[in-house]
């Protein structure tokens, strides 16, 4: 078809749009443990030793809609990989499941911090960091497929 | 957008509707997305700069970077949705015209400027303000002219 050069063009604007929401993201996570007030090693140590504490409330208003967004980008961006020929299908879905499933300890970790699973915000750094950069291999996957 | 791009519009009038039908809820969501941002951020230079920067002589605090920044997180996931959907249908309607490939990096280029200049210009000056208002405003009136031109296309053929 003709105008399937065109559909590179929404694509590849999705990618950047995609980081600016991730960037977004991950600076108002900082904000909300105290980034205004010290700098962003401070901030990491005490994220990993005691994050800043949060109400049930508090989380169910931030896990509600990002429970929504987050599964509707990765299927987004994701099904574009049903159109690539550089990719293997499989790798793809093991991406992409991967992704899925980090999103969603990425959203309830906190849930863990509050019912006293964990004490450290270990878990919510790090599957903040893996959720980062396994969708960033996903953009990339996409970007090389264009 | 798999199914957009795959299945044929002479046979099918249910997508043919569908498309119509989206086209004319996001013609709304684009109006009342205007009217929402003129009473978060404001609707005239007076009332967005009281907003960005706060007002010392009428007891005006400048809005919070948390509340910004998240309004510009929410502001690029609605747009990139609302965009590529638009986008998506209008190559797939206007795909022989030249123009179509420039009026979709233009409203692409102009959805992301908009809440990138608003952040702009809470930290350095009153200058991104028009920035950011030129482009959201270009931007969504595109948005809606092309909504339109869908509507037009596929209802009134």
């Amino acid at each position: 078809m003709k105008h399937l050069k065109l559909y590179h063009i929404p694509i590849a604007y999705m990618l950047v749009y995609v980081i600016a929401i991730l960037a977004t993201g991950v600076w108002l996570f900082l904000l909300s443990q105290g980034l205004g007030s010290s700098d962003i090693m401070q901030i990491l140590t005490q994220i990993a030793m005691k994050t800043e504490p949060k109400s049930l409330h508090n989380f169910i208003e931030v896990a509600t809609p990002h429970i929504f967004a987050m599964g509707i980008l990765i299927f987004v961006v994701a099904h574009f990989m049903l159109f690539s020929t550089k990719v293997s299908q499989k790798f793809s879905l093991r991406v992409s499941v991967l992704l899925l499933i980090v999103a969603l300890l990425n959203i309830l970790a906190y849930l863990l911090i509050i019912f006293g699973v964990v004490v450290s915000g270990w878990v919510k750094l790090l599957s903040l960091e893996l959720f980062v950069l396994l969708f960033l291999l996903l953009l990339g996957m996409v970007a090389f497929s264009l | 957008m798999k199914f957009l791009v795959t299945k044929d519009l002479q046979h099918s009038t249910l997508l043919g509707n569908l498309m119509a039908g989206v086209s004319v809820a996001l013609f709304f969501y684009l109006g009342l997305d205007v009217v929402l941002h003129a009473y978060v951020i404001g609707s005239d230079m007076v009332s967005i700069t009281n907003t960005l920067y706060g007002n010392v002589e009428e007891f005006i605090e400048p809005i919070l970077i948390d509340t910004l920044l998240l309004q510009v997180h929410i502001d690029l996931f609605m747009s990139l949705f609302s965009i590529m959907i638009i986008a998506s249908i209008y190559i797939r309607l206007y795909s022989d015209k030249r123009v179509t490939k420039w009026l979709v990096h233009t409203l692409f280029i102009l959805g992301l400027l908009a809440p990138l200049s608003l952040m702009v210009a809470y930290f350095t000056s009153i200058g991104f303000v028009y920035v950011w208002l030129v482009s959201f405003s270009l931007g969504h009136l595109l948005g809606m002219g092309m909504s339109l031109l869908i509507v037009k296309k596929l209802l009134f053929k």
